[in-house]
């Protein structure tokens, strides 16, 4: 990608992830020549792992499974003419405005008129004894050994932290085939979202909250663990040891953010815990304290993909403004508007927060026919379900971290806000299908796909077996991507509460 | 252990293979994939044994960050096999300590 005739762009982005690449794509749309850096073979940062679908909002591809958006980034940068060097590994910025990297063994380097840091995060590891036997692997390597290079790292899988990364990592480590053994958390609750969590549930995996790993066993690699309970002070309660029967350890205790190159162009630091630690401290235009250099993304401090693209946006505007690619009136409107975005996502959603259901239809309107059952009471930065909707029976409005509401007598009972909810929390419910059954539709994405009138077994929230369903119909269509809808006649009795099917750890 | 069938990735479509040789084994690999990955596919999760006490280490990062993927691979130790593509040919070999430079 001829790097020897570049030897200077007006902006330089190192890092192409969601951040980095979405900076390049502002940048790049008011005329600035991009030049981005990356240090994988590939571009897309983390997103290329993630194969689930996102929230965010309707208009801002939300409901698309990751990878889809790092397409979609992708294109849209080339199309504009960002260019994008791959291999290439920066190892400093110097005073200058260089920014050295190292591609094929060589050295080089190009001077930016801005600079936009965007290197993400990097996982935290845990100590415990047995915690380098081979076996023992973070989140993010499952993540791209599983959904990238498609091998599993193990059979039976104990999850260690139970936050969102920890939780979706198990579902997919499931869709891959591979039985999660349990989850375990230290603290006295899951941190994860109650979507998301509400799924590894349905599967019958086992939460152990106040738990933590005390060993892994094995001589020469992973061939088991010990888990134990802790008191509020984490410490380990004697006698609550108890044997799992893993192969594989999965860590997925939170991640911090990747300072070197912001340390090393002097920028000045705060501590902030729940952002991951040391982050570089940055104004309202994502500049650092240092001049001409930006931040974006997990490197300003972990939060999700779709914060890391707005503040990447963000930088890229200000990034314009400043080389005077924008007017002045030009510039604030734009960013104006991604600031709107990004205070509506930030609008605090504290998963601690549980509103009331507002999403359950009333026992009237059950008895009336089909009808949308949203279990999603979280505060959370999703609204696909409400744009999915045509008959605007599904309000979620502003700020976007309202949980959905239903408004049962627009709801036809179509089902189509099913396959859109990143959450997989929207079912259909036709209680009085037949006089001694009722029909369930669920989202659906493992394998093996159960049989259209086959038999199966029933799980309630919990995953536990309580009853035999016929299944009535699978619709599997493109557009929804992998999501397969399944319509499953049910005993009355159990309508609210089948939510699923028993999966087999041993997909394959 | 390979994911052949995905619900959302669907059928694993790769079909060029190539050979390497793993500590005088041979063994197929998919054209292209890191060799830690090919390793993991083949069963082998013991990469390295550290200089000091001899332990045993194997993927832990995948991203080429924490070096405890690394091999001797084509007779230069050090070799971060989870960001390094395999060859046909390649010859990869357990990296004990900080393994030996055999390549003049
Ligand atoms: C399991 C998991 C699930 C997640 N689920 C969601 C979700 O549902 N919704 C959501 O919004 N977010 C989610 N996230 C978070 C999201 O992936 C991250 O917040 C986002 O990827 C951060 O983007 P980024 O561009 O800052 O960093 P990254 O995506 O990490 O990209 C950083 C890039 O910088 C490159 N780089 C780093 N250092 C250098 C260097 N020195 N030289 C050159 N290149 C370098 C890296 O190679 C990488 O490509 C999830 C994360 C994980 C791990
Ligand atoms: S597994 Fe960490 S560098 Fe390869």
């Amino acid at each position: 990608m001829g790097e020897e005739i570049i030897k200077k762009s007006q902006v330089v982005v190192i890092g192409a992830g969601p951040a980095g690449l979405c900076a390049a794509i502002e940048a790049r749309k008011a005329g600035a020549t991009v030049l981005v850096l990356d240090e994988n073979d590939r571009p897309g940062g983390q997103l290329f792992k993630q194969i689930h679908k996102f929230f965010g909002s309707g208009k801002h591809w939300a409901g698309l499974r990751g990878f889809r958006i790092g397409e979609n980034l992708l294109k849209e940068a080339g199309q504009l003419g960002v260019k994008i060097l791959l291999n290439a590994e920066v190892y400093g910025i110097f005073d200058d405005m260089t920014v050295g990297y190292i591609r094929n063994g060589v050295e080089k380097a190009i001077k930016g008129e801005r600079i936009i840091i965007a290197t993400g995060g990097i996982e935290n590891a845990l100590p415990f004894p047995g915690g380098t036997l081979p076996g023992v692997m973070g989140a993010g390597g499952v993540q791209t050994m599983v959904n990238i290079h498609r091998v599993l790292p193990g059979k039976k899988i104990l999850m260690v932290g139970s936050g969102n990364v920890g939780v979706i990592v198990s579902y997919q480590l499931m869709q891959a085939g591979a039985e999660v053994v349990g989850i375990v958390e230290a603290a006295g609750r899951v941190r994860a979202y109650e979507v998301h969590l509400n799924k590894i549930k349905r599967a019958g995996v086992p939460i152990y909250t106040s738990h933590v790993v005390k060993e892994a066993i094995g001589k020469d690699e992973v061939e088991g663990a010990i888990i134990a309970r802790v008191d509020d002070n984490l410490n380990i309660i004697e006698g609550s040891e108890k044997h799992l029967d893993v192969d594989c350890l999965c860590i997925a205790v939170g991640l911090n953010p990747q300072i070197e190159l912001p340390y090393i162009a002097g920028c000045k630091f705060s501590y902030i815990p729940e952002r991951g630690g040391y982050i570089p401290v940055f104004d309202e235009n994502m500049e650092t304290s240092v001049k001409g250099i930006y931040v974006a993304g997990d490197v300003a401090g972990i939060e999700e993909a779709s914060i890391a693209m707005e503040e990447g946006r963000l930088a890229g505007i200000a990034c314009a403004g400043s080389l005077g690619l924008y007017d002045k009136e030009t510039e604030e409107k734009l960013k104006k508007e991604v600031k709107k975005i990004l205070r509506a996502m930030r609008t605090k959603h504290d998963s601690r927060i549980i509103h009331s259901l507002t999403g359950i239809p009333s026992n009237d309107r059950f008895e009336k026919g089909p009808v949308a059952v949203i279990e999603c009471k979280e505060e959370i930065p999703c609204n696909p379900c409400e744009s999915a909707c045509v008959f605007g029976a599904i309000k979620v409005g502003e700020p976007i971290t309202n949980p959905p509401v239903l408004f049962e007598e627009k709801c036809t009972g179509c089902g189509r806000c099913i396959p859109k909810c990143p959450g997989m929390a929207i079912f259909l419910i036709h209680k009085n299908y037949t006089d001694k059954t009722s029909l369930i539709k669920f989202p659906y994405e493992y394998l093996p796909v159960p049989e259209k009138g086959g038999l199966v077994s029933c799980v309630n929230r919990n995953g536990e077996i309580i009853s035999r369903g016929r299944i009535i119909d699978i619709k599997a269509s493109k557009k929804d991507d992998g999501t397969k809808i399944i319509a499953m006649e049910i005993p009355k009795e159990y309508f609210n509460d089948v939510r699923g099917i028993q999966i087999r750890g041993d997909g394959i | 252990m390979r994911v052949n069938y995905h619900p959302i990735l669907g059928k694993d479509e790769r079909k060029k293979l190539v050979k390497i040789v793993v500590d005088g084994r041979e063994m197929m690999a998919v054209k292209g994939e890191p060799i830690a990955a090919a390793l993991l596919a083949n069963g082998i999760r013991k990469l390295r044994k550290t200089r000091k006490k001899g332990e045993y280490r194997g993927v832990f990062c995948g991203i080429g960050r924490c070096t405890d993927c690394a091999m001797i691979v084509d007779e230069i130790p050090n070799i971060r096999t989870c960001i390094t593509p395999v060859k046909e040919g390649m010859q990869i070999i357990t990296q004990e300590g900080l393994g030996k430079w055999e390549r003049k």
